[in-house]
């Protein structure tokens, strides 16, 4: 017995080492246009690495390419955490150009819907494939309870992949994290401004405990 | 061959699902529809010549034709339930121009605007019959008019009833059309040639057949027609028996065959079904596009539904169905390849 308990320990040494020094985890950052994702992903990523991943706009749409940085390292209690950060297009089931055609021309803000559409395609496939784990991104200004929030959520929970909700933006007033955690009970939701960088230090605590 | 790579030329014939993992050749991702290795404008009128007999089960396409492949037929099916809903709107796409629109107004009913335009010829011949007496004079203008008719079609869409025959004229025989002209001569050969041409572009299904008949009864009709315009100059008693009442309207209803709409053809008691099959099309256009489309529904240029989930489940997805019935196809591993750069 003691030769299967010592086996096992090997193994999930060997696996221990795949997954923290050989292949950094890769956690996408998912959620709804205009949660703060590609702050939240900027906020990591200047915090760990010094550059930043993308360009954030409160023009719904602005990621719309799969974004990766990677060997982002999160140090926590003497411990590190490797993983590469994927910051994704919103996720949405509908894309309309009109939403932009104040903010630019029509046929920018046409393709600009085509794009975010070919995003949310890329987004959903790297949901199936290439990811180890999600942070799903909310802006708890909003109302939690979507088609968006709930399909993607129980993709996320059919796949058994480790989630965390991050309730963001809640340095605005009309913020309310506890409808994000009614809505969401099952899963851990974490507080934070990634813009104003509130909270930071529970987000770091959560990614390591959860993906590291 | 329907569909082409247009980066490299490389045609995939209908149904080829080749393509959908990119071109074998080049590894290009945009194609476009040519039924006919024609000009654009063919390929247009491939596409929406095709929409008409859509509704119907593809199923039963007995034709070379008919073989639709499900890329193929989606592609048609989405211009054509882009078109019909965005006219349902009245909508004021900037992006689609007037000439693209056109066309793709009547696709759902293109197969009956076709028809309806040659009956355009005949109300057109009897009115030529009208004013010249002569009952072999209208060969000449009817002619003319489907000439002028394909000139106008060439520079833009805007003469759809043209454009909708010529599919059929190209699955059919290339003598055909020469028959056609040829053929006007004699008023009753003109409707045989018709009919012959929507039963060699048929897809087998009873809608077809109906039309068949709604060709024969506008044949007869023709006559009627003629007659009702020569009633004006004839003695009645020289008309034939049981023309008027069924030659009533019908010149009126059918002159003008780009502005002629559904509720206008019941004017024939034996079309009334016909038009009435456009309406629910619309659902079942949407019900086909769910099937073929499922991943992502383009409603019109920059406004897009799509289906979470399919995304999820699908390997590729058509992204983009482009103008002149080109659609890009994107294929998750380029995606890999730009993204890991």
């Amino acid at each position: 017995m003691g030769l299967l308990t010592g086996l096992k320990d090997s193994i999930s040494r060997v696996t221990d080492r795949l997954f923290t020094d050989d292949q950094p985890k890769r956690i996408g950052i998912y959620g709804p246009p205009n949660a703060g994702k590609t702050t939240l992903a900027n906020r990591i990523a200047r915090d760990w690495t010094g550059d930043a991943v993308g360009t954030e706009s409160h023009v719904p749409h602005e990621t719309r390419r799969a974004r990766r940085k990677e060997d982002v390292e999160i140090e926590r209690d003497g411990q590190s955490v490797s993983i590469d950060i994927v910051d994704t297009p919103g996720v949405t089931t509908k894309v309309d150009y009109e939403e932009f055609t104040d903010e630019m021309e029509e046929d920018d803000a046409i393709r600009r819907s085509r794009e975010a559409t070919e995003g949310v395609a890329e987004a959903m496939h790297w949901l199936r494939e290439d990811v180890d784990g999600v942070i799903y991104v909310l802006d708890s200004a909003e109302d939690p309870i979507t088609q968006v929030n709930t399909m993607l959520i129980g993709i996320i929970e059919s796949r058994d992949l480790p989630v965390l909700i991050f309730a963001n933006k809640i340095d605005l007033d009309e913020a309310s994290v506890k409808r994000i955690e009614d809505a969401f009970p099952q899963h851990k939701t974490v507080p934070l401004s990634a813009k104003e960088g509130q909270n930071m230090d529970e987000v770091y605590d959560n990614i390591a405990e959860y993906f590291g | 061959m329907p569909h082409q790579c247009t980066n490299c030329g490389h045609t995939f014939p209908d149904g080829s699902k080749e393509m959908l993992s990119g071109c074998p050749d080049c590894g290009g991702n945009k194609f476009q529809f040519t039924p006919d290795s024609d000009s654009e404008s063919s390929a247009e009128d491939g596409a929406d010549g095709d929409a008409g007999p859509e509704t119907p089960p593809p199923t039963s396409d007995p034709s070379d034709e008919g073989a639709d492949g499900v890329a193929s037929r989606a592609a048609e099916t989405v211009r054509g339930w882009v078109s019909s809903d965005s006219s349902d709107e009245s909508t004021h796409d900037p992006a689609e121009s007037p000439a693209a629109d056109r066309p793709t107004t009547s696709a759902g009913s293109s197969d009956r605007d076709g028809t309806n335009s040659r009956s355009g010829e005949t109300a057109d011949a009897s009115r030529d019959a009208n004013s010249s007496r002569n009952s072999r004079s209208p060969s000449t203008r009817s002619g003319d008019r489907s000439r002028a008719a394909t000139d106008r079609d060439d520079d833009s869409f805007t003469e759809w009833p043209d454009s909708a025959r010529r599919p059929e004229d190209r699955s059919s025989s290339p003598a055909e059309s020469a028959t056609d002209d040829a053929a006007d001569d004699r008023a009753v050969s003109e409707p045989s040639t018709s009919d012959r041409r929507t039963d060699s572009s048929s897809d087998g299904s009873s809608e077809r057949s109906e039309l068949d008949h709604e060709t024969v009864t506008m044949a007869d009709s023709e006559d009627s027609a003629q007659a009702t315009a020569r009633s004006e100059v004839v003695p009645a008693d020289d008309l034939p028996a049981g023309s008027s009442a069924a030659g009533e309207g019908d010149p009126i209803t059918e002159v003008d065959p780009v502005d002629d709409e559904p509720e206008e053809t019941p004017d024939h008691g034996r079309v009334v079904s016909e038009p009435s099959g456009e309406q629910p099309s619309i659902e079942e256009l949407r019900a086909e596009l769910n099937e073929q489309f499922e991943s992502i529904k383009i409603l019109r240029p920059g406004q897009y539904e799509l289906n979470l989930m399919e995304l999820y489940n699908r390997d590729e997805y058509i992204i983009s169905l482009q103008e002149d019935g080109r659609y890009v196809i994107d294929v998750p591993e380029s995606w890999h390849d730009d993204v890991d750069e």
